[in-house]
């Protein structure tokens, strides 16, 4: 069986298992087909500068090069941030509990874009965690599936029906701007970045 | 950035600009003299050299493993290995052969995997910065109840073009402050059909909200295509995709 998520909440830990919730449960979900003019289906390829070259799916991989040109090991490379300050991983949630004490407000949850949703259930007596989130209490911690180099922000509060739901998102750019900022017309590629990332994510 | 064309609660309409949101975390890899090192992708293997060509040359997969002891022909010296760059992205048949005339078709299934409709692609135009402008719906939902019923899962800041786009923005974010509300927002002429960012892109259900701080103003349009509830049947508990 999955290792559970487990929530510190108090001084109690509360295991709960995690049902994720998507469109395709929900509503279903559209696939593509792509087929010859005989009816064969096909998959998409990638076809090198060459123009003869084809490469299938999972046929590429990823790899680093110095400044030099060589190859890298990526064992022997270290992840810093744009300042050149190392990045340290975090561990997966799921390796210690996670403590449920900060708290946010509406606003600030909704200065998070949300990519990922699960339905959490437990099977211990979980009622005090029930009663405060019923009064609208939203936490808030760091989560992280795997671990890895950052965490995402996780948000545990109750849906409709006294379902809880842990969700999973990563905060935006959101500000305030005066007058004196006056945005240019210019369609660039950067909403072209937005909506393909909203596609990837919905998708 | 992109355009939108936005209507306030006078029916007076406006094209201002919608920023991107997004917050992306930049990571560099350095190596240990903290050089930057830069990523590439690779070629593994070609499509005449993966599995499912040695299982079609060979006559089954079982009999490719005993050619991959004898030799190595999952391997091309010549491309094996060299760095792709300024690729384009083909559709090949069960052959492998790129194929040049493909028919698009869109199968609808239900929750449970059944086919519920097969039809051609339908590519959608984007309806945000058109001649009809979204127009000020009136439909208010609290704040403390969309956070519990809507997953937001993409959103753009509205950014003023000049002084009087700038009036025009203030005063729809004070409004929708003072309501402490999300307004929803539709495309069409009665609002209610969803918002496609992009041609083909994936239809949204847009709310707007309004904050200001003195003479700032923070303008947002979330997006979402997911209500906050459990599916039917719970499944088992799941990976991370």
């Amino acid at each position: 069986m999955a290792r559970p998520l487990v929530f510190q909440f108090g001084d109690r830990d509360l295991p709960f298992t995690l049902n994720k919730v998507d469109r395709s449960k929900l509503y279903g979900y559209k696939e593509m087909a792509v087929l010859t003019e005989d009816g064969q289906s096909c998959e998409l390829a990638t076809l090198a500068d060459d123009g003869c070259t084809v490469v299938g799916r999972g046929g590429t991989g990823l790899g680093q090069l110095s400044v030099d040109g060589l190859w890298c090991d990526k064992q022997t490379l270290k992840p810093v941030d744009q300042n050149g300050n190392e990045i340290k991983p975090v561990p997966s949630s799921f390796s210690a509990p996670v403590r449920l004490f900060e708290t946010v407000s509406v606003s600030d949850y909704f200065k998070h874009n949300i990519r990922l949703v699960y339905h959490v259930t437990s099977e211990d007596d979980i009622s005090d965690l029930v009663a405060e989130l019923k009064k609208g209490t939203l936490f808030s911690f760091p989560y992280s599936y795997r671990g890895g180099l950052a965490a995402d922000a996780g948000f545990l509060l109750m849906g409709e029906e006294d379902r809880i739901f842990l969700l999973v998102g990563s905060p935006t750019k959101i500000e305030f701007i005066g007058l004196q900022q006056v945005a240019a017309v210019d369609e660039g590629e950067e909403d072209e970045d937005e909506a393909e990332s909203m596609d990837f994510d919905m998708i | 950035m992109s355009e939108i064309n936005i209507a306030n609660s006078s029916g007076r309409d406006a094209v201002v600009v919608a920023n991107s949101a997004r917050s992306v975390l930049n990571v560099h890899w350095v190596d240990d003299q903290g050089r930057q090192v830069s990523p590439v992708r690779v070629v593994k293997a070609t499509i005449s050299q993966d599995g499912p060509a040695l299982a079609r040359q060979f006559g089954g997969m079982d009999k490719v493993s005993a050619a991959l002891v004898e030799g190595d022909p999952e391997i091309d010296l010549e491309k094996v290995g060299r760095i792709l760059r300024d690729t384009s992205r083909v559709y090949v048949d069960p052959e492998g052969e790129i194929v040049h005339r493909v028919q698009f078709w869109e199968v609808v299934r239900n929750p449970d995997g059944s086919e519920r409709e097969r039809r051609p692609r339908r590519i959608l135009d984007t309806n945000v910065a058109g001649e009809v402008p979204l127009r000020w719906s009136g439909k208010f939902i609290k704040k403390e109840e969309a956070c519990r019923r809507f997953v937001f899962s993409g959103k753009v800041q509205l950014h003023h073009i000049n002084g009087l786009t700038y009036d025009f923005l203030f005063e729809m974010a004070k409004q929708l402050e003072a309501k402490d509300s999300l307004m929803f927002l539709g495309a069409g002429p009665k609002s209610n059909q969803p918002l496609i960012l992009k041609r083909g892109g994936i239809p949204y259900r847009g709310f707007l909200e309004g904050r200001t701080d003195g003479d700032k103003y923070c303008l947002i349009l979330h997006f979402s295509n997911l209500e906050l509830k459990a599916p039917e049947e719970a499944p088992k508990q799941e990976s991370e995709s």
